[in-house]
């Protein structure tokens, strides 16, 4: 119990960082980076029937998902201070037809639930 | 700091994190079929494998038996190769349910921008890319007159991620060893941030390759170019923690050489054995998921690899600086264990003298 203590005081004091970061021969570099988890439901604002084949992405990053049967879809993505979730109605009238939404999550951080009301077109 | 009072403090760091053996670092060996048949392969992978791929909820039960996973770990799905199983990202998700950080090691032949935004949609934090030289020699390496293409492209998408703490691999050899510097132009030209070096060790396919094996010079030529390189600061190059360098050691790496394969690096295989990192001989396998609970194993058996008395033998057994090696890499040893397999610091002592 002692010895794991002191792993953590020295492990916190920065000149030491290098030895406790450390990858295997054949492995990956560790992942100390930030990221955001993105969850939700998107449904119709008319009708409250979940939608299937929303196109769900985030501005300015590569990243998208379409809903699924039940209208979920959930992502993991950048940090940042402004994020702007698009949802986007991609598949023309095939499982309807709604007005693309946006929302900005502003500061998000750790896990976010959203439920999404499209208006019909 | 003194170079004396250094390397006591980092032996009292090494004894320390031995005896606490907290695991950092799991290996999931998720499949054994691979879609390359590289000259160098140590595991000799084949494209429909052995052994067929572990169901997740097995790995999940694995996992799930670690009562307690300190904030920094992370499982490595590897293989073969990973890409290969269409439920990656499904693993992925499943990990990071329980809080879990994921990354991965691939060839990189499969990944294209499809699958790159799947793998950041459920949450791959990390990744590693292997490219063993200019394209000609790649492709020799890789066996494959295709890989090389794919391998750019894949670098290029990993690459645009800002998410993604990602490095390149190079295994050097006999044939990739004179492009070394147009491969550093290469990857820096791309904005690559990281690049780790290897050798190979004659094991599995490499064993009767005389090609892929580097002399003592170069080995000494290797750690003359990464020093040099480090200290351009372009790239965070550095040497693999492969084995003990002598007269290299903290030039090479940020840290003394530290096999930590069983200390704080643990594994499931792809048939459900449990050890540490996959390139090491099966024999030190300690368990098996499907007939023990991983982490009791962990806890409890690993003694080859906390305690490496053992390894003072053969060559090992005489040599003055034993205390900061401890016998090299747990990969070294194979076959019959009687003398390590490569001895890095005896290499480079060669290089040294020609």
């Amino acid at each position: 119990m002692r010895s794991k203590l002191l792993r953590k005081l020295i492990g916190g004091l920065s000149f030491t960082t290098a030895l406790f970061v450390f990858q295997a021969c054949y492995g990956t570099p560790q992942d100390f980076g930030s990221d955001l988890y993105v969850e939700g439901i998107v449904k119709s604002k008319k009708t409250g029937a979940p939608i299937k084949g929303i196109k769900v992405s985030v501005e300015n990053f590569p990243q998208y998902e379409f809903t699924a049967e039940d209208g979920s879809f959930s992502l993991y993505t950048e940090i940042a201070p402004l994020c702007k979730i698009m949802f986007e109605d991609a598949d023309s009238d095939q499982n309807g037809a709604f007005l693309d939404k946006d929302t900005i999550l502003t500061n998000p951080f750790g896990e976010i639930h959203l439920d999404i009301l499209l208006e019909d077109k | 700091m003194h170079p004396f009072i250094g390397k006591r403090i980092f032996h009292w760091f090494r004894k320390s994190e031995t005896s606490n053996h907290e695991l950092n670092y799991l290996f999931w060996e998720c499949t054994s079929r691979c879609n390359l048949n590289c000259l160098h392969c140590g595991s000799d992978c084949s494209k429909n494998g052995k052994v067929a791929d572990m169901p997740l909820k097995d790995f999940l039960t694995a996992l799930d038996s670690i009562e307690t996973k300190p904030d920094n770990f992370q499982v490595v799905l590897t293989g073969g190769e990973p890409l290969l199983r269409n439920d990656i990202e499904l693993c992925g998700r499943e990990i990071r349910k329980r809080g879990v950080r994921w990354s991965m090691v691939t060839n990189g032949y499969l990944y294209d921008r499809q699958r790159h935004i799947s793998l950041l949609n459920a949450g791959l934090g990390a990744l590693t890319i292997s490219l063993d030289g200019l394209e000609e020699s790649h492709n020799w390496l890789r066996n494959s007159k295709y890989s090389f293409s794919s391998v750019d492209r894949a670098i290029n998408l990993a690459v645009s991620s800002s998410r993604l703490n990602f490095d390149v691999v190079t295994c050097v050899n006999k044939r990739n060893f004179t492009e070394l510097p147009s491969l550093y132009n290469y990857l820096t030209g791309k904005g690559v941030k990281a690049w780790r070096l290897f050798t190979i060790i004659p094991v599995g396919r490499a064993k009767n390759n005389i090609d892929l094996l580097l002399t003592g010079k170069q080995l000494k030529e290797l750690m003359d170019f990464i020093c040099l390189h480090r200290k351009l600061n372009s790239i965070d190059v550095k040497f693999s923690c492969e084995g003990y360098l002598g007269p290299y050691e903290l030039k090479t790496r940020d840290s003394y050489f530290f096999c930590r394969a069983g200390i704080n690096i643990g594994s499931v295989l792809a048939d459900g054995s449990i050890s540490a990192c996959p390139n090491i001989d099966r024999s030190f396998v300690q368990g098996n998921i499907y007939n023990d609970n991983f982490f009791e194993v962990w806890q409890s058996r690993f003694r080859p690899f906390r305690e490496r008395g053992w390894t003072k033998t053969g060559q090992c057994g005489k040599c003055s600086l034993y205390k900061d090696c401890l016998g090299n890499g747990m990969h070294n040893w194979h076959y019959d264990k009687r003398n390590v397999l490569v001895c890095h610091n005896e290499k480079i002592m060669e290089g040294l003298k020609s």
